[in-house]
């Protein structure tokens, strides 16, 4: 459906320039609507992430909402890739929202960072996914087209 | 193939390659061949709305409407025109119709004729309020000078009978302060035209952000968009807010909100492009 994504990416972001986004989370750049920056961070005192911020890139498709963002986490000079057992160190995130089956289009921008955002803050584990090395090395596909195994809800 | 389908065909592809004056006249050569066929009209009228010729594109949608009532195209194309034609009644009467016939045949046209809907009562609004500020300001002249002039005569009038000028001070007074107040109660209504716009969250569709035309309801209490749940529903068959399973046919539709949406943009016309 044509003008779908830009119409209402433009309604989030002007709703995010008017009220402002939840504490913890920051619009970096939206120039165009296909590619948006933010930073996010925890709130609490979680020694796993204490004073970090992290860069997430999303990209739309022109079916957004219909389609799900890609979101992936960016590293920079100053921005890791934060250490969660469902986050794969070259920034790409296992996350049943972010998938073809779990995504619903009342999602946004601010509900998939303020998901990520609590992600974080409810994990303890120091460690990567299982065959995180392995998978870095080898997965060629896009985030989306990666069948991910969510069997582990507890973290 | 007969020689007016070949005709609508070399018509077709003038028409992609955007050549509609071309593929206007080759659809006029098919039409005298075969007078009563609907679509050689309404792809007639579909580059004539190319072309902007809006009254031709009345003719064609008219006459293929007597062959084809319930033509979706047809009563498509006439809002357009009638839009153009700044025929605000006919242009949404229209579009409701082939609203109403792309629900009902599930046409993959409904999200653009949602929109046209939208844009028949935006446009309407615009052409009204640009009238009415237009009215409003030719009568705050019109009140300011008649009270002017009384002015000017009544304190002539004085200065012929009496030479009190304090009286005639109270008396000047007395009319710049009407006048004041005049200008203050003009100045009053214009604020509150201009007070801030804000679009009730009811009349959102949670899908696409935008105002909502035509609601249905879930089994969870939740409305959107016909057009927006349906392109998802194409997508995953499942309720957008519980995961649950949803098919397109438990859709209802939700009457006393959609007049709710249409009695707010009777009043608030900007509300349809937020």
């Amino acid at each position: 459906m044509a003008g779908f994504a830009t119409k209402r990416l433009g309604k989030e972001l002007s709703k995010i320039n008017s009220n402002s986004l939840p504490p913890g989370i920051e619009l970096v750049s939206a120039d165009n609507f296909e590619e948006w920056f933010l930073d996010i961070r925890v709130l609490d005192s979680n020694p796993l992430y204490l004073n970090q911020i992290y860069r997430l890139k999303f990209r739309f498709s022109p079916q957004y909402p219909i389609e799900p963002p890609e979101v992936t986490f960016v590293k920079l000079a100053d921005r890791p890739i934060p250490i969660h057992p469902h986050i794969y160190s070259n920034g790409i995130i296992c996350l049943d929202l972010l998938g073809q089956q779990g995504w619903s289009p009342v999602q946004n921008v601010e509900s998939v960072c303020m998901s990520l955002q609590s992600m974080l803050t409810g994990n303890s584990r120091n460690e990567r996914p299982a065959g995180d090395e392995e998978f870095v090395r080898a997965n060629r596909l896009r985030p989306k087209d990666i069948d991910f195994y969510y069997d582990d809800n507890n973290v | 193939m007969s020689k007016s389908q070949h005709l609508r065909e070399e018509g077709n592809r003038h028409f992609q390659k955007g050549d509609y004056v071309r593929a206007e006249a080759i659809y006029s050569q098919a039409l005298i061949l075969d007078p009563s066929n609907p679509l050689l009209y309404t792809n007639r009228a579909m580059s004539r709305l190319r072309l902007s010729l809006w009254d031709s594109v009345i003719t064609d949608c008219e006459a293929c409407l007597r062959l084809s009532p319930d033509n979706l195209k047809a009563h498509y194309y006439l809002s357009q025109a009638h839009l153009a034609l700044r025929a605000y009644p006919d242009a949404l009467d229209h579009a409701y119709r082939a609203h109403k016939l792309s629900v009902a045949s599930q046409d993959k046209s409904l999200s653009n004729i949602t929109a046209q809907v939208l844009k028949c009562k935006k446009e309407k609004w615009d052409y009204e309020e640009k009238r009415r500020r237009r009215e409003t300001s030719g009568l705050e002249q019109e009140v300011l000078s008649l009270l002017n002039k009384e002015k000017d005569q009544v304190l002539q009038q004085f200065e012929q009978m009496s030479d009190d000028s304090g009286e005639r001070e109270e008396l000047r007074k007395e009319f710049d302060d009407k006048i004041g107040r005049v200008r203050e109660v003009f100045e009053k209504a214009r604020e509150k035209e201009e007070r801030r716009r804000e679009v009730p969250e009811w009349a959102v569709d949670d899908i696409t952000f935008g105002f909502m035309v035509d609601p249905v309801i879930t089994k969870t209490g939740k409305s959107y968009e016909r057009t927006a749940i349906l392109e998802h529903l194409r997508r995953s068959q499942t309720d957008p807010l519980t995961r649950e399973p949803l098919h397109p046919s438990e859709l209802r539709a939700n009457l006393d909100l959609k007049q709710a949406c249409e009695e707010f943009l009777e009043e608030n016309g900007w509300a349809a492009d937020w």
